[in-house]
Formats: C-alpha cells, sequence, structure tokens
C-alpha cells in the first residue's frame, strides 16, 4: 500500500479495495488562466450541493420589505428578489418566484419541463429545478460546476475583489433565503443563495449579505464555515485568530463590534452581543491559535473544533460549554468530521495520522497510520455499506476516508463492539496520566449527567490501537485538500485546484470477478471485514 | 555597527514587546558568507548553545588566555552580539569568519559553501578543542579523578587513568544523540545491535512528504542480501540479514538535515531537490527504540536554515528563528519580525519548475523535556 517512490508517480485512474475498484469517472477544474495556487494563501476546498427542486411558486408581493426582522425570526416565504448585487443590505428572495424580473442576464424563467435529476436528462439553463452543483474555490475566484456533467468546465465563476474565498459550505435544509456561504481570507463573510448565482449571469456575487465587512469584527482570516444544523438560519464562523463567532443570516451584518476584547487568550470563553441588532450574536473565544476547522454532529447538539494547538474540542452547543476534547499526538489538527451516528469524531493533522475520537467512551478508540504527510480532510462514507458478515452481528464497521499533503487518499475500515462498554461515562483520565480542566471561565456545575468536559492529554503512542488502511494510493500529483463521499462516488480535490470523482464499484465488480488484477490473491474471495483493529507492524 | 533601517522596523514592530536584554543583529556577508551566518544565527538563538559560548567568554576574559581558535572566536562574536548597547544593528564577524577560513581550506574560497558542512565542521571542531581542553587540564593529576575545576561541562575526564571515558563537552550534552544500529539474521534471527552517536540527523527526502515520513524511512528496515549480506557470527557465515537505525538515545537539540543536493549520475553533477517537505512546529520522534528514555518527548522547533536557489552552487541562505515567541527572518544584514504562518512557505514546491525556490534545508528542534 505504500506509494511508488519516484518524484513523479504515475496518478492511477483506478484504485482497488475489498469491494471493488473504484475508477475515475470525470474532473472538474478551472481556466488555466485563472492564478495558480501560492504559498496556501487559499487552498481548494469542495462543498457539494443538491438544490432540490423549487417549492410552488406563491404570490410574490410587490413590497419592498425590510429584510432585517425580528430577532431570529423567519422569513416569510414571499419575498421580491432584488436588483443589483452585492450591498451589505438587500431585499432578497428565496428560491420561489420571481415573476420575470431579473437582474442582468434576462433569460427568462422558463420552468423545466422535468427535474434535473441527478443521472441524466441536460442541465437546463434556468436552474429552476433541481441539480447537484460543485463549489470550490480557487485563488480569488469560487467556481460552481455541474456534478453531473462530464465537462471540466465550471459553468459559473464567481470573482472577489481584495480577498480569496475559503472556506464555503450549503445548507441543503434551507427552507428559503441564503443557503450558501462564503467565507473569505480578509475575514468577510457571504450569505448568498446558490440558485440566485446560477440564474445570474455576472462574475459577482448577487444579493447577499455581507457580515463582518472589512473585517470590523475580526480582521483575521476565516478558516472555516458552517451551518447550524435544523437551526433556522443561523451559521457559525470561525477564525484564524482562535475566535468563533455566531450570526444569525436574517439579520443584516452589523458594522460595529458588540464584544468586549477577550480577557484571558488562553481560555475558553462565549459573549453575548448586547444589543438585539448585533450580527454576530455571540463570539466564543475558543484558544489561543488558528481554529482550522469547525463541524457541527449531525444531530446538531454538538459542535467540534480543531487547530492550531493540537486540541479537538467538542462543546455542547446548547449549553456553551466544552463537553469533551483530546490532544493530537503532535502539532496543529487540521480537520475533523463526525461519524453519521454521532458516536466517533475524526480528526486529521501535522502527526501525519488519523485519531479516531469515540464520544461514549471518551477516548481515542484508534489510531490510523499511513499518510506520509499532514492529514487535510476526513470524513465518513456514510453510503458504504458493510459486506455481510459470518457473525451474528455483534459488530459495527465504519468505513471512513482521509486525503494528506501526500497526494494520497486513504480508506479506512473500523470495526466496533456493537454493545459499547464505555470506560467511563463521566470523562475522567486517561490511564494515569493527567488531565487538566479546561474552560476556567466556566462554572463547574453538574446537571446530573456530565460534568464540564475534560481535555484530555495526548495520548502515548503505545496505548493507543493502531489500525491500517485497507487502501492507500496517489490519487492526485499535488497535496490533497479536500474529501466528499456521495452515493455514488468519491470527490477528491488537490491544492490546485482540480476535483477528480471516482465512482463507486458496480454491484458485478468485485475482486473476484475481477479480471485486471494483478496479485493473484485478489482472486480469491475476500473475506468479510471483521476487525479492522490490527497491531500496523512498527 | 550601523543601524540598519529594517532594525528600526523591527524595533517599532515589537515595541514594549521587545524583550528584555535580547539582540537582534543582521551579520554581513563578506561575499558568500552566507552558509555562514544563517548558521550562527541559528545557534545563537540556540539558548543552551549561546549560554555556554557567553559564558566561555567571561571565564577566559579572567585568565588570560591567548588561545585563538574556533571557541574563543565564536564565543567573543556570540559576547559581541549579547553586549551591544543598541537592540538591533549589523555586526560584521570578520574575526569569526577569518578563523574558520584558515582552519579548513575547504571554506577558503568564496564559492558558494553548503551550511550543512559548515555546521558539520564547526560543532566538531568545538567538540576537539573542548576535549582537548579537558585532557589538558586533568594531565597533571593522572591516576585521580577530580571534578573538573573547569565550568564548561566536561565530565569525566579521565578515571582511573587507565581507560579513559569519552569526553562529554558540552556539545554532545546539547547535541548528541545515540543510534542504535539492530541488524537481525535472518537464519539464527540473532540480533546484533551496535550504538553510535551524532549530532545531526541526515535525512533522505521525498516529494509531497512530511519531516515524521523521513524520520520513519530513516528508520526503515532494510534487507542484506545479494552482494550485501551480512557476515552473522553466530552462523559463522554471509547470511540475508534485516537491518535498521532506531533513536535510542534522542538530542536535547535536534538538528535535522534534509539531503536536498543529489548526485545525480546521469548528469555528472548534484542538483538540488526542491521537494515539498512539510514540518510541523511542534514534533514526537516516531522512530525511537520502544525502551529509550524520553520517546514521547515533544520537541519544539526554534530555527530553519533555509536554502535559496534552485542549484547547488547559486544559492543564498537565510534563516527563520523563533526568539520568545515571535519569528524572525534573517538576511545577512536585514532582519524582519515574521508571522508564525509564514514558515510554511518555506517547505518546497510540489512542482519541478517554479517561482518559489525558498526550501527549508536544516530544522532545529528543541526538547520540550524537563529532565535536561
Amino acid at each position: 500500500m505504500a506509494a511508488p517512490n519516484s518524484q513523479s508517480p504515475s496518478v492511477r485512474t483506478h484504485f482497488k479495495t475489498p469491494e471493488g475498484r473504484y475508477k475515475l469517472s470525470h474532473e472538474k477544474t478551472h481556466p488555466s488562466s485563472v492564478l495558480h495556487y501560492s504559498h496556501g494563501k487559499a487552498i481548494t476546498q469542495v462543498t457539494l450541493a443538491h438544490l432540490k427542486d423549487k417549492p410552488p411558486q406563491t404570490p410574490s408581493t410587490s413590497s419592498s420589505s425590510s429584510s432585517s426582522g425580528g430577532v431570529g425570526a423567519r422569513f416569510s416565504a414571499a419575498r421580491l428578489l432584488g436588483t443589483g448585487n452585492g450591498g451589505s443590505r438587500l431585499n432578497f428572495g428565496g428560491g420561489n418566484g420571481f415573476s420575470g424580473r431579473l437582474t442582468g442576464g434576462g433569460k427568462s424563467t422558463t420552468v423545466s419541463s422535468a427535474g434535473m435529476g441527478l443521472s441524466n436528462g441536460p442541465l437546463a439553463s434556468s436552474y429552476d429545478g433541481e441539480g447537484t452543483f460543485l463549489i470550490f474555490n480557487v485563488g480569488d475566484a469560487l467556481f460552481v460546476s455541474d456534478y453531473v456533467s462530464q465537462d471540466k468546465d465550471p459553468i459559473k465563476c464567481l470573482h472577489f475583489s481584495n480577498a480569496n474565498p475559503v472556506s464555503h459550505t450549503y445548507d441543503p435544509d434551507a427552507k428559503d433565503g441564503h443557503d450558501l456561504l462564503i467565507g473569505l481570507t480578509s475575514g468577510d463573510v457571504y450569505s448568498a443563495s446558490l440558485r440566485q448565482q446560477l440564474q445570474d449571469s455576472g462574475k459577482k456575487l448577487v444579493g447577499a449579505l455581507h457580515y463582518n465587512k472589512d473585517g470590523a469584527i475580526n480582521p483575521s482570516r476565516c478558516t472555516s464555515v458552517a451551518w447550524v444544523p435544523h437551526g433556522d438560519g443561523f451559521f457559525v464562523v470561525a477564525h484564524a485568530d482562535g475566535n468563533v463567532y455566531i450570526y444569525d443570516k436574517n439579520k443584516d451584518g452589523s458594522g460595529d463590534v458588540p464584544f468586549p476584547p477577550v480577557k484571558d487568550q488562553a481560555q475558553f470563553s462565549v459573549a453575548h452581543a448586547r444589543s438585539s441588532k448585533s450580527n454576530p450574536i455571540a463570539r466564543w473565544h475558543i484558544c489561543q491559535g488558528s481554529i482550522n476547522e469547525i463541524a457541527f454532529s449531525p444531530n446538531g447538539f454538538y459542535l467540534a473544533t480543531v487547530g492550531r494547538d493540537g486540541y479537538l474540542r467538542v462543546f455542547d452547543y446548547a449549553k456553551e460549554q466544552l463537553a469533551c476534547g483530546s490532544k493530537s499526538y503532535f502539532g496543529a489538527l487540521l480537520c475533523c468530521a463526525w461519524s453519521p451516528d454521532g458516536k466517533y469524531v475524526l480528526t486529521g493533522g501535522e502527526d501525519d495520522l488519523v485519531q479516531v475520537w469515540s464520544m461514549e467512551d471518551q477516548r481515542v478508540v484508534a489510531w490510523g497510520e499511513g499518510h506520509n504527510s499532514w492529514v487535510s480532510a476526513v470524513a465518513f462514507d456514510a453510503h458504504w455499506i458493510a459486506p455481510p458478515s459470518d457473525e451474528s452481528g455483534e459488530s459495527v464497521t465504519y468505513r471512513f476516508g482521509s486525503v494528506g499533503q501526500d497526494t494520497q487518499l486513504l480508506l479506512w475500515d473500523l470495526a466496533m463492539d456493537e454493545v459499547v462498554v464505555p470506560l467511563r461515562r463521566l470523562g475522567g483520565t486517561l490511564s494515569g496520566s493527567p488531565a487538566f480542566r479546561e474552560g476556567g471561565a466556566l462554572s463547574g456545575r453538574w446537571d446530573g449527567v456530565q460534568p464540564v468536559g475534560i481535555l484530555h492529554p495526548a495520548p502515548v503512542r503505545k496505548e493507543v490501537p493502531k489500525l491500517a488502511p485497507v487502501m492507500a494510493h496517489r490519487v492526485h500529483a499535488e497535496p490533497l485538500s479536500s474529501l466528499i463521499f456521495t452515493k455514488d462516488a468519491i470527490l477528491t480535490a488537490c491544492h490546485e485546484g482540480h476535483v477528480k470523482i471516482w465512482d463507486r464499484p458496480t454491484q458485478g465488480d468485485s475482486p473476484a470477478r475481477n479480471s485486471d488484477t494483478a496479485d493473484a490473491s485478489s482472486k480469491e474471495k475476500q473475506p468479510p471485514v471483521k476487525s479492522g483493529l490490527s497491531q500496523f507492524k512498527q | 555597527m550601523v543601524m540598519g533601517s529594517s532594525g528600526s522596523k523591527l524595533e517599532k514592530a515589537l515595541g514594549d514587546q521587545f524583550p528584555e536584554g535580547e539582540r537582534y543583529f543582521g551579520l554581513e556577508n563578506f561575499g558568500n558568507t552566507c552558509y555562514c551566518n544563517s548558521v550562527l544565527q541559528a545557534l545563537y538563538f540556540c539558548v543552551p548553545f549561546r549560554d555556554q559560548l557567553l559564558e566561555h567568554a567571561s571565564r577566559s576574559k579572567g585568565s588570560g588566555e591567548t588561545d585563538d581558535n574556533l571557541l574563543t572566536c565564536l564565543s567573543e562574536l556570540f559576547t559581541q552580539i549579547n553586549s551591544q548597547k543598541k537592540k538591533t544593528g549589523v555586526i560584521a564577524p570578520k574575526r569569526f569568519v577569518q578563523r574558520v577560513k584558515k582552519q579548513n581550506e575547504l571554506f577558503r574560497s568564496y564559492m558558494h559553501q553548503d551550511a550543512h558542512e559548515f555546521l558539520n565542521f564547526l560543532l566538531n571542531e568545538l567538540v576537539d578543542i573542548l576535549e582537548k581542553e579537558a585532557k589538558a587540564s586533568s594531565k597533571p593529576t593522572s591516576g585521580q579523578v577530580h571534578p573538573d575545576k573547569l565550568a564548561n561541562g566536561t565530565a569525566n575526564g579521565i578515571a582511573n587513568g587507565n581507560h579513559p571515558h569519552p569526553v562529554v563537552t558540552w556539545v554532545h550534552k546539547i547535541f548528541q544523540g545515540t543510534l542504535t544500529n539492530e541488524t537481525r539474521c535472518l537464519r539464527c534471527e540473532t540480533i546484533t545491535a551496535r550504538d553510535e552517536t551524532f549530532l545531526d540527523l541526515s535525512l533522505d527526502i521525498e516529494q509531497n512528504s512530511s519531516i515524521t515520513s523521513c524520520l520513519r524511512n530513516f528508520s526503515s528496515t532494510e534487507t542484506l542480501n545479494a552482494e550485501d549480506k551480512f557476515f552473522c557470527d553466530k552462523c559463522c557465515s554471509l547470511q540475508e540479514a534485516q537491518k535498521r537505525m532506531k533513536i535510542k538515545s534522542p538530542p536535547r537539540i535536534l538538528a535535522l538535515h534534509l539531503k536536498r543536493f543529489k548526485y545525480i549520475e546521469q548528469l555528472g553533477r548534484y542538483k538540488k531537490l526542491s521537494y515539498r517537505v512539510v514540518f510541523p512546529l511542534e514534533l514526537k520522534l516516531c522512530n525511537t527504540t520502544d525502551d529509550a528514555p524520553g520517546s514521547e518527548a515533544e520537541y519544539s522547533l526554534f530555527a530553519v536554515v533555509v536554502h535559496v536557489g534552485s542549484g547547488p552552487n547559486h544559492g543564498h541562505y537565510v534563516s527563520l528563528v523563533k526568539s520568545h515567541n515571535h519569528w524572525l527572518f534573517f538576511d545577512d544584514e536585514n532582519v524582519e519580525i515574521i508571522d508564525e504562518s509564514v514558515v510554511q512557505t518555506f517547505f518546497g514546491s510540489t512542482q519541478e519548475y517554479s517561482n518559489n525556490t525558498d526550501h527549508g534545508y536544516i530544522l532545529f528542534y528543541e526538547s520540550l523535556e524537563q529532565k535536561h
């Protein structure tokens, strides 16, 4: 599984796994005239956005109601699409009808005869129906590509002056209004409607709300943005100075700074905006040093953060308290991801490792060793189905993946016992090593179940079970930066802004029937995946 | 001492954050002496190393020694920097460079030199001088073990006068680590281990790798077979064997040399490998023997000597140094404050021909372990 040892190893167009061969289906890239990657100013991230069919047109009112409704008020469905672009205060329409009045380009609003669907059918140019899109940043631009189309070129380019888009995310559950978030290297943040961008022919963001304008609230770069799940339009932005802000998309970004300076840079603290007009509404100072990625647990109860100081921190979002946390082996943590059942958190970082943190056990349950450089992105494969096992279903196998700056994609299988016996329910210490309490500013009150969380120190190498990958391959020529699992494929992206889509093995493509496998051993039927926790040879 | 314009900028940038007693001085270049300047800056900001040299200088002042060697020249230079009235400026390390050139004809030309070769030469020279000093001081009372009066850290110079222990100088205490070479005969499974000391580690590098991965490769298992068979004492014959080198005793200061200059046979000359090799600001060694004390020790990066240029012969060296938690960029006379994130721009290039030719070449890590 080691990659070939040459300076320019051949990059394969397929890779083998226990479940079969993944084949390179198609690629997405950007016009080469767009500037090249320059020293990590902005590394390409990929967001997958599945636009649902538009809800039926509601009678649109012609009044231009103010968009700054009450605090946290949900927006009514009928609003007008505004004209013009940019600006920090705009009346905008959601995905609904705009009765023929459009910005710029003047495309007619023909309702597509059939929804675009994922698999076939031409892409209707009006983008009224559903569709799946890839959003990725390169340099000072944000590109949108059609996921299904084999065409390499993007269908939309959004240009940003003065700063580079560096983080973005899409809210598939947004009922109306804005569903796209974009964070920039200048610290500025925009929320916008993806559909509206697709329907506009220009190269600038339209109908967007602008937050932290000119870095007035926080001048440091945005590092990660996330919608609050089921959150009625609330979203969270992380910055390179260790601060995280909670915003409400239904309010304008306010110009004044609503928070007092952070008293103790080393302590976790939460400050709420005094005025109801403020947006952001709260600031969480997490730690000293950059927060590199944030991720909500699927149910929205927990917010995980990882950063420069090497700590994974899991916060109870509603209680605004640290639930638990753990240290990297060494170095900064660069990425984190939740398992679909919310039981595990993956982290990857500068120690070349992928760590699996168990929320129930409150400890690191496995270390993935296999990358030859820093781990840039981690993700669970929610669509992977474990092969049938002879066992009576006592164990659950999780499949996850990681991509690194070594240009490799690694896939892992982790088998966990169904009946988990937690070592310590209340988040105690690890094997006698000292733990310390974090969040001195927080009250030490017991709410009956769990005390304020503890940050566990770095694990001792000998004490953590090691996990070996089931697959390791160089999939790009450049360091990798992004990884997404979809129902039918794996998406990987590299620093230079190239995205590859790898189709999952088809039904008949099991290793036993695969005629062009080189080694004889794979011709035998693969044993069902059982214990993925093997002692990796030192 | 001319106050460069970068000096005043630096003072302004730090303001009252300027560390008490610290001096940030650039070094004048006398014609391709950047290989020397960059290493000197890294060593000056190696606090235990600097302290020893300052101590040595203050001791020899009193004794009226007129010895002119690399140790005295270096401690003189460091004292000169340390005792400047101004906080920033430029110093011309004339005497030191003259001494270097006198000592080693390799450095006599005005050609470009290799910074790692210079570091290696300097540390070994210092060890030689300190060993000689230690032996000289204990000679008159041979046969007796007496506590070394010289406070330069040498210990147990001669024991019993019969089997002299190797002198452990303060250079060793700071930079020396121990490797254990294990060779396992594949026939009888006997493992032969041989220890070897080192003052720095030279690592082969690969494209798109990390320093951790390079360290792992350094300690990877090599198979000895075909013409390279191993003579097993137990089997009394040549046998196939497996060999590997692991760190038995990690050093206090870990100096890692990235082997960026490779001899390419087809070209008949050296070529610079611009590979992107990432290195973290904190590090733990992955290639220690299981029972190595302090194998979980965490290291903190405090200096990087950077090679600038596309080839081995037309290059320049600069250094990045961490002092009191802020990073500084030293380019001969120029000194600038930089953000920690700038260190990452010196990892290397993913492409063969790139505009970026500034690559990390020697990394200096300091152990955070308290026992030292």
